[in-house]
């Protein structure tokens, strides 16, 4: 049932919104530094896009309820990107490779190998934003399970190519496992020049507040 | 003394905000040698360039300020790329090259598509306006 719901929300979003701003492979030469935290985890990407297609980079992440962490190697590829008038899309395909530590299930301090593999499409315009990710998780005794979170987004009023750019947006987010839920969580984008930042509250109490820079 | 400190004032002026001080450097050059300025390398900024040094190309998918970075990116690590203007609403970038110096057209399609987009024309010179 929650499958269901969840997936109807996510075609009425796709149906109806638009933009990638967390592109995760930038241009030739250019390094990427995401932050990212919501109820369920903390996470940081430093990336390096060695060509326009794929990037490469470090990613930790600590998941606050089963008290384990991830550290491993990210990559990034750009399957296809559509650029028109006056839109784009992206589909992407991500993989990470590395170790889990965890508390709970395991030896304290026993490393694991672990892993994840993650799809992502995104459509925006400059007045809406789109976008659909889902993660599989692997990490053996310490953690399995499947996420997959939807956006849309409106951007109130249309900046000028340096102004201070504001989105109002809406995350739908399902995940598997012992946290099996649907979470909706509101939050507010901005962003100007090579910085963004995302700051919302969940229907379930959670914070999310992320924190992308460009160089 | 109040000239001293008048002097000091504009020198640390000048060191803290450099594009400023360029700035004031493209003016004199072009008010008092009749010259044309060079082109400032600062964001979405193409300076005083003449028109005939500038081209003005027209990018398709060009819908995101943040991801449009990446233009500035990647044109203004060129040694011949004086600046750089970004219009979002009009879907096209103009880009000023220092005097005498150019880009062949295949140059600036790998350059679009390195930063992410695809060009659907290109316009050089006065001929864009």
């Amino acid at each position: 049932m929650k499958l269901t719901v969840f997936t109807l929300c996510c075609v009425i979003l796709m149906g109806y919104a638009p933009q990638s701003l967390s592109r995760p492979v930038s241009y030739p030469g250019g390094w990427t530094v995401m932050q990212k935290n919501d109820k369920n985890a903390h996470s940081l990407h430093v990336h390096y896009s060695p060509t326009a297609k794929y990037s490469i980079g470090y990613r930790t992440e600590y998941w606050r309820g089963e008290e384990w962490q991830f550290h491993g190697a990210q990559l990034n590829y750009l399957v296809k990107r559509h650029n028109a008038a006056t839109s784009q899309a992206n589909f992407y395909l991500k993989g990470g490779l590395g170790i889990a530590y965890g508390d709970l299930g395991v030896p304290d301090g026993e490393a694991q190998p672990a892993a994840f593999a993650d799809i992502a499409l995104d459509w925006e315009t400059r007045r809406y934003f789109t976008s659909y990710e889902n993660r599989v998780y692997y990490a053996e005794d310490i953690a399995k399970f499947f996420r997959q979170k939807a956006r849309v987004g409106i951007a109130p009023y249309i900046g000028d190519y340096g102004d201070i750019h504001t989105w109002l947006m809406l995350q739908v987010d399902h995940i598997t496992g012992e946290r099996d839920n649907i979470s909706f969580t509101p939050f507010v984008r901005f962003f100007k020049n090579e910085y963004l930042a995302e700051v919302g509250i969940s229907d379930k109490g959670g914070i999310l507040f992320n924190l992308i820079i460009r160089f | 003394m109040k000239i001293s400190i008048t002097a000091i004032l504009f020198m640390t002026f000048f060191f803290v905000f450099p594009s400023l001080a360029q700035h004031g450097e493209h003016e004199h050059n072009h008010n008092h040698e009749g010259q044309v300025a060079e082109p400032s390398a600062a964001s979405n900024d193409t300076g005083n360039a003449a028109c005939e040094d500038t081209i003005n190309i027209k990018v398709s998918g060009l819908v995101c300020d943040f991801c449009a970075r990446s233009l500035e990116k990647v044109f203004l690590k060129r040694g011949d790329v004086g600046g750089i203007k970004v219009d979002l609403g009009k879907g096209s970038i103009v880009v000023a090259m220092k005097p005498g110096l150019t880009i062949d057209d295949a140059t600036i399609t790998k350059l679009i598509a390195d930063s992410g987009y695809n060009v659907s024309a290109i316009h050089r010179g006065c001929e864009h306006g």
